[in-house]
């Protein structure tokens, strides 16, 4: 009997690890481009972080990882690095707040619902550039409109985007301004998709407003809000457009930001070594955020 | 068979469908592409190409209208990679040695030899120098200069004479000026130059620097940053910066340019040919015949004017290097740099141009022009400008924003450059 059946299920296995390889080899391609997009590159920065690299010249000196400590006791990157965090924690967190409160506000049926959706998320349509040029132009100095409309109340211009104080909140504004419709489309689906009679039956056993979205509402929307979250703090960290277009890093380095140091390293002084150390640091502290919500999302999910 | 008949035909399909892709050319004609600006000098190129095509019309063009930084970018990638997608790059004249040392570019004294043709003795010498590597008369030419910018100072003539100057001679003269109409103009910005960091605040500041005989480099190569010469000229440009506008450290050429020709400005430390080109036209400007624009004053040292000149150079890997020199030597030649200055304004390298009877009419200021190209100094030649520019430029704002003193912000300068050159 024993006999009869094991060539039976040696033909099984056989058959099994003619699928699996045919698996493996369906999936190959596909892996191949995915390493060579992600890790090769990945591996080409750390590599030639290591390295003085002058491009124009096409030389490479091995100095080991003096890149990454000469860039971290530099006081342009260390502000590049405060400024970016800054801007990471306070854009991301308002935008998904407001995100919130808006996906509120729209849950409900009201007249000129649909014109004010669009209306909402059109700034997120419009590419960052023309949203930067249009920006601009309000927060200039003498001839913005923010600035006319002071002067009209009686009060002093303020230097939107010429005063070391307030330049980096006025780039957080613009960016609010275009991501908050982001959060807020996101949200809004996970609300939609709460069952009503959770809200119904809570408001008849007598649960105010703010009670049903402090004990039902967030709770319940917890993973979309940390998804939507990590999103904009992985994008907002990388900010370079909107500062490129409307304040070139200035005034006085008051907005400059790591994408920002990078670019100079890289593309204007050729400097590709200390420009890899720097996005080394870069991809090290994103990583670390990323872990960090994609565990609070597993807790969650396994909640 | 089924199977194979529809891979041999859409194995046909494709082989017909790339022999026409791209259009169809003549097998004679050349596209010439070339990397260069865009603005009005995007504007020139366009009018030298037409003209060009029109006399040549087997040969046609592609021009790429990048800005500085993306210029500076693309064809360092470009160039670096030697694929020959273009054929002509403008270059500004502080990057010229280094891709020059790279070996990026032709050498143009070859070329002139090859086709028996010597260079043409109208360009103006001081800047030909530009193009030449090792920086001096006796270097190899690699590039020639294709737009003669130099930066020029101007000021409001009428309200001088008001105030009893015949002309701003030297720097403190410029400042007694600024505080007369700071005093008495009060819709007026005394002074007007581009405060945003980097290049654009250096380059202003740069005439007071070398009038008050400071030096970016000694003559041993190193920054220099810490002499007295210098913190003296900070501290003068600090001063004089105290009547400029409130938003001057967001202000670049749109808006010194305007603010001179709108008339709000009485003086601005620092122009350059490709923005006043309208200054004489009525229907762009409320100015006509009332700003000098002449030569920076002087301090210690006589009048330093710098040099800004955009070269044109044909890169090794060009597969047209024949047509390239070609256009090379006629879009710098006296007729096309007429033609140029006389439509765009921008601003030619040629002697003869400079003195044109109707020419110097339209703009008064080219005699000024020409001797500022003549003397005019180049930006130091170094690996390094980029840096230094930078460095020197975002201390100079922070100081200029109060946040440093001048002599902290030389000190800083100082530390960092060192640091960037060793």
């Amino acid at each position: 009997m024993t006999s009869g059946l094991a060539p039976a299920r040696r033909l099984r296995r056989l058959n099994m690890a003619k699928k699996a390889s045919f698996f493996y080899l369906a999936l190959a391609p596909a892996f191949i481009i995915v390493a060579f997009l992600t890790v090769y590159p990945l591996i080409n920065v750390l590599y030639d972080s290591l390295f003085r690299y002058d491009f124009i010249r096409d030389t490479r000196e091995f100095i080991g990882v003096t890149n990454f400590v000469r860039i971290a006791g530099e006081s342009l990157f260390q502000r590049s690095f405060r400024n970016t965090v800054a801007f990471t924690a306070s854009a991301s967190i308002l935008e998904v707040g407001l995100g919130v409160i808006l996906a509120l506000l729209f849950y409900g049926e009201f007249r000129g619902k649909r014109v004010a959706m669009t209306i909402i998320i059109f700034p997120m349509m419009i590419s960052t550039m023309v949203i930067s040029a249009i920006w601009q132009m309000m927060y200039h100095y003498e001839i913005g409109v923010l600035n006319y409309l002071l002067r009209m109340a009686g009060l002093y211009p303020v230097g939107w985007l010429i005063d070391t104080r307030i330049a980096l909140s006025s780039v957080v504004l613009v960016d609010i301004w275009q991501w908050t419709p982001f959060a807020f489309l996101i949200i809004q689906a996970g609300l939609n998709s709460i069952p009503r009679e959770y809200f119904e039956s809570a408001s008849i056993d007598g649960a105010s407003y703010t009670q049903i979205v402090r004990r039902i509402t967030l709770p319940i929307l917890r993973s979309q809000i940390i998804l939507v979250l990590m999103l904009r703090t992985i994008d907002t960290f990388r900010l370079f457009d909107k500062v490129y277009a409307l304040t070139g890093g200035g005034p006085a380095n008051a907005t400059r930001t790591v994408s920002y140091f990078i670019y100079d390293e890289g593309f204007r002084y050729f400097n590709f070594g200390r420009a890899s150390a720097a996005s080394v640091y870069v991809l090290l502290f994103v990583s670390v955020l990323a872990v960090f919500y994609i565990r609070s999302m597993f807790k969650e999910g396994k909640q | 068979m089924k199977r194979f008949v529809m891979c041999a035909l859409l194995i046909g399909a494709m082989s017909v469908g790339s022999a026409f892709a791209g259009g169809a050319a003549e097998p004679d004609e050349v596209t010439l592409t070339i990397a260069g600006r865009d603005g009005a000098f995007g504007d020139a190129l366009e009018l030298a190409t037409a003209e060009y095509s029109e006399r040549n019309p087997d040969v046609r063009f592609e021009i790429l209208k990048l800005s500085g930084p993306e210029l500076l970018e693309q064809t360092v990638i470009e160039l670096r990679g030697g694929r020959g997608a273009f054929d002509l790059v403008m270059i500004d004249d502080p990057f010229a040695p280094q891709m020059q040392e790279a070996g990026w570019l032709i050498d143009l004294e070859e070329m002139y030899d090859r086709h028996g043709v010597e260079l043409d003795d109208d360009l103006i010498d001081n800047i030909v120098t530009l193009g030449r590597f090792p920086y001096s008369e006796d270097g190899t030419l690699y590039a020639l200069p294709y737009v003669g910018n130099v930066s020029l100072f101007a000021y409001r003539d009428d309200i001088a004479g008001e105030y009893g100057f015949d002309a701003l001679e030297t720097w403190d003269d410029a400042l007694e000026f600024a505080r007369l109409v700071h005093e008495n103009e009060p819709d007026m910005a005394p002074v007007l130059f581009r405060g945003v960091a980097g290049n654009p605040i250096v380059t202003g500041f740069m005439p007071i620097f070398a009038s008050h005989g400071a030096q970016v480099l000694d003559d041993a190569g190193q920054p220099a940053f810490d002499s007295p010469e210098a913190l003296e000229a900070v501290e003068f440009f600090l001063e004089l910066a105290q009547y400029a506008p409130e938003g001057v450290v967001a202000y670049e050429s749109a808006q010194v340019r305007d603010a001179l020709l709108a008339g709000t400005g009485a003086m601005a430390i620092e122009v350059w040919p490709g923005w006043i080109g309208d200054m004489e036209d009525p229907e762009e400007s409320e100015v006509v015949g009332l700003v000098n624009v002449a030569a920076h004053p002087r301090q210690i040292e006589p009048p330093a004017p710098l040099l800004g000149i955009w070269l044109l150079g044909i890169p090794v890997g060009s597969e047209h290097q024949e047509e390239a020199f070609d256009f090379l030597r006629f879009i710098t030649s006296a007729e096309i740099q007429e033609k140029i200055a006389r439509e765009t304004g921008q601003a030619p390298t040629t002697e003869s141009v400079h003195k044109i009877p109707d020419l110097i009419e339209q703009y008064h200021w080219y005699p000024a022009q020409l001797d500022a190209l003549r003397e005019g100094v180049a930006r130091p030649r170094t690996d390094h400008w980029a840096e230094i520019e930078s460095v020197l430029g975002d201390y100079l704002q922070q100081a200029l924003i109060g946040d440093i003193s001048a002599e902290e912000a030389l000190e800083r300068t100082q530390e960092r450059v060192l640091e960037i050159m060793n």
